[in-house]
């Protein structure tokens, strides 16, 4: 038995089977559906029928780009929502972990519980109990507005404005929690001797934020806004339950259609397979650009 | 070239694959033997279930079938539907039986995945004579295929409150217009008091649209004829400016505490939505009505549709068969489920019994399967195409322009059509 073992252990590969079942997995249902959905968005490809695929190159892009009405619109409130709903919650984030970080606040873990109870809880409960607060005739946010406006109702869920107002809303309800405890853990990593020194100078509390905060938070800062920017591109759940499905494509004028709720469509309820893979990947070169750009953003910063 | 050729076979090791998981060509149906015992396996959504449980007790039924037990997969609407069609689109075995509504049948009708019915051994046709043609329409491709049979079916009719049409002196009965019901509605509604006339401006679009399901092609146009939708943009415009709605969104909680409050006095719907009214939204009798649609409008709203999945095996065919020409055919099954569900049979034969004279308490003793009945005969027939999901969703976005003001419904109509066009060819 020794000598099994022994011979084992010698053996070059024993370490790569040990690591291989990850390979495997990631082969079989990460990299296998990757370069399938490539070689799909070449193919004309209904999900449902018995006509075969049809390989048509690069014509499901040029359709996507040139000729259909929707992406371009998706392709707009996604942006849009990208800035209001995930991109904004971090000038909240961060000032909200400074306040939580701060040695006057007491009960820290009530607080850091609290904000993060909105990012476990179920999304569609959630985009539900929004939509029936900002319902026109029946939420409580226009009751409340009554208190102050002329009486005149807002229709929050049937205008264009609303319907992205309400998602920025519920985006940075939900996920401003996430964001604080992540820049909360990066600011606890902050050696506190730079503060000490800043004192010793004399630096205000201001002073000592934008010189020592900021700057030692930007690699934490580059990596929130690169998830925000990855999460904000494949918005999918909030729109597409706030605006009914896909019975209404994102509500009034499409305001609340996103680029992932399009390419669901697309592909599950137009059921064109090869246009949906192409539209996948154009959102994927997408958010490989911003995220260039958050990281040409960030080095600037670094100095 | 050489792209072209790696892509062309990364697909086929795709395809290959998708197709190894296929199984075997499809084997002849064999006969369905009564001494064998059988289990069934069913796909349905909402409450058939418990309609077809209700069947399947039956003495009649289980006189015919002595041997065959049922396991049921009950879903959602909308869940279901989603199941279906991805098993059917990877080519896997589903339930040995599915449900289909029809308006998700438009998307099987012309692209596969359903048992031919009128072939061999099945021979549909022989037993579709009764059958309301429409339905039948619906569910056969341009060469004659029948992919599902038609078992129950929802004929349009207006609902509305007895007490409220009498106290503001309207005849709901005999309206012989839209114009009509829309000055009616306006006597009926108080607005400033909370009591609405119809739910929504959007509620009535899908009426001159036959329900919508179906028709939203001609001849390969999109949208066509397009008096017939620029009509029904226009009847939207009208309601809307009528200012009798109540700005609910259907099946929303507002909506339904509207309906249980009695602040709304009318509601288009299919003969279903009265077991909606009995069971849940206005459970006490002899509150409402039903009366045709405006200027006699015959229309449809709903309807399910049993079907074999393609991937059925062929030894399992011949009993999946027998039970749908049993829910589809059989008076008793047709009956049972109308009575457990308020699904209204499909099955022509069966107006004729006595059950479709009866007054009806809930309805204040109205006779109103007559009327039910009477729909259902004359609702014209529509092709469905596969289309039909893309162009719904378009045309939802022109009815909110209308309702919402933002265009006229000759700017709506335009602007989907465009839209349309640039999504589907």
């Amino acid at each position: 038995m020794q000598t099994i073992v022994k011979k084992f252990r010698n053996q070059g590969w024993y370490p790569y089977l040990f690591v291989s079942p990850f390979f495997i997995l990631f082969l079989v249902f990460g990299l296998y559906p990757i370069l399938y959905s490539i070689t799909t968005s070449f193919f004309d490809w209904r999900l449902i029928g018995t006509g075969t695929p049809r390989f048509i190159g690069l014509g499901n892009y040029a359709n996507v780009l040139n000729q259909d009405p929707f992406f371009w619109k998706a392709m707009r409130n996604t942006v849009i929502l990208l800035v209001t709903g995930s991109l904004l919650q971090h000038f909240i984030a961060i000032p909200l972990a400074i306040m939580i970080n701060s040695k006057a606040v007491k009960g820290k873990e009530f607080f850091k519980t609290s904000f993060f109870l909105p990012y476990i809880t179920s999304t569609v409960s959630v985009v539900i109990i929004f939509g029936v607060l900002f319902d026109t005739n029946y939420g409580l946010v226009n009751w409340l507005l009554g208190f102050v406006s002329d009486g005149a109702k807002i229709r929050w869920l049937q205008e264009s404005f609303g319907i992205k107002f309400v998602l920025s809303v519920v985006l940075n309800w939900k996920y401003i929690g996430w964001n604080m405890v992540i820049y909360l853990a990066g600011l606890q990593a902050i050696p506190n001797e730079l503060y000490e020194a800043a004192d010793i100078d004399g630096a205000s509390s201001l002073r000592k934020h934008l010189s020592i905060t900021i700057p030692q938070l930007l690699p934490i800062i580059f990596f929130g806004v690169a998830l925000s920017i990855i999460g904000g591109m494949q918005i999918f759940e909030e729109p597409f339950i706030l605006t009914g499905g896909y019975e209404n494509l994102g509500g009034h004028q499409n305001s609340g259609l996103t680029a992932a709720y399009y390419l669901m469509f697309t592909a599950f309820k137009a059921y064109r397979l090869g246009k949906g893979s192409a539209i996948a990947w154009l959102i994927f070169l997408v958010i490989i650009v911003l995220n260039g750009v958050n990281r040409y953003v960030t080095k600037k910063l670094e100095g | 070239m050489k792209a072209t050729k790696l892509l062309a076979a990364l697909a086929l090791a795709g395809l290959a694959l998708g197709a190894a998981s296929c199984g075997k060509k499809a084997e002849p149906a064999q006969a369905f033997d009564p001494s064998v015992p059988y289990e069934v396996n069913i796909g349905v959504y909402g409450d058939l279930e418990k309609a077809y449980t209700a069947v399947f007790s039956s003495a009649d039924f289980k006189a015919k079938f002595p041997n065959v037990t049922f396991k049921f997969q009950t879903s959602d609407f909308g869940g279901h539907h989603n199941r279906l069609t991805t098993v059917l689109a990877a080519k896997e075995r589903a339930n040995d039986i599915e449900a289909l509504e029809v308006g998700f049948i438009a998307q099987f009708v012309e692209t596969g995945g359903l048992t031919d019915l009128n072939a061999a051994p099945f021979n549909a046709k022989q037993y579709t004579k009764d059958i309301v043609k429409f339905a039948m329409a619906n569910a056969t491709t341009t060469k004659d295929n029948l992919i599902a049979m038609p078992v129950d079916i929802a004929p349009a009719v207006l609902f509305y409150r007895e007490d409220l049409a009498r106290k503001a002196g309207v005849d709901m009965d005999n309206l012989p217009s839209w114009d009509a019901y829309i000055d009616a509605m306006k006597k009926l509604a108080d607005p400033g008091n909370g009591l609405y006339a119809i739910e929504h401006p959007a509620a009535v679009q899908a009426i001159p649209l036959n329900g919508g399901k179906g028709g939203w092609m001609k001849d390969g146009k999109p949208l066509e004829p397009k008096e017939k939708f620029l009509g029904a943009l226009e009847l939207v415009r009208k309601v809307k400016a009528a200012n009798v709605d109540g700005d609910l969104g259907a099946w929303s909680g507002p909506w339904s505490q509207a309906y249980i409050d009695g602040k709304v006095a009318t509601i288009v719907n299919g003969a279903w939505f009265g077991g909606t009214l009995r069971t849940w939204l206005s459970p006490e009798p002899g509150k409402w009505r039903v009366a045709y649609l405006p200027g006699k409008m015959m229309a449809s709203l709903g309807g399910t549709y049993l079907s074999i999945p393609a991937t059925t095996p062929a030894d399992r065919k011949p009993i999946a068969w027998e039970i749908i020409k049993y829910l589809a055919t059989s008076p008793s099954a047709q009956l049972i489920t109308f009575r457990e569900i308020d699904a209204f049979p499909a099955l022509t034969s069966v107006y004729k019994d006595p059950v479709m004279d009866e007054d009806v308490a809930f309805y204040g003793g109205q006779k109103v399967r007559r009327i039910f009945a009477d729909v259902a005969l004359n609702i014209p027939e529509n092709k469905v195409s596969e289309y039909d999901n893309v162009i719904l969703s378009i045309w939802n976005g022109a009815v909110t322009e209308v309702v919402n003001g933002t265009l006229s419904p000759e700017a709506a109509y335009e602007t989907a059509l465009t839209k349309v066009k640039a999504t589907i060819f």
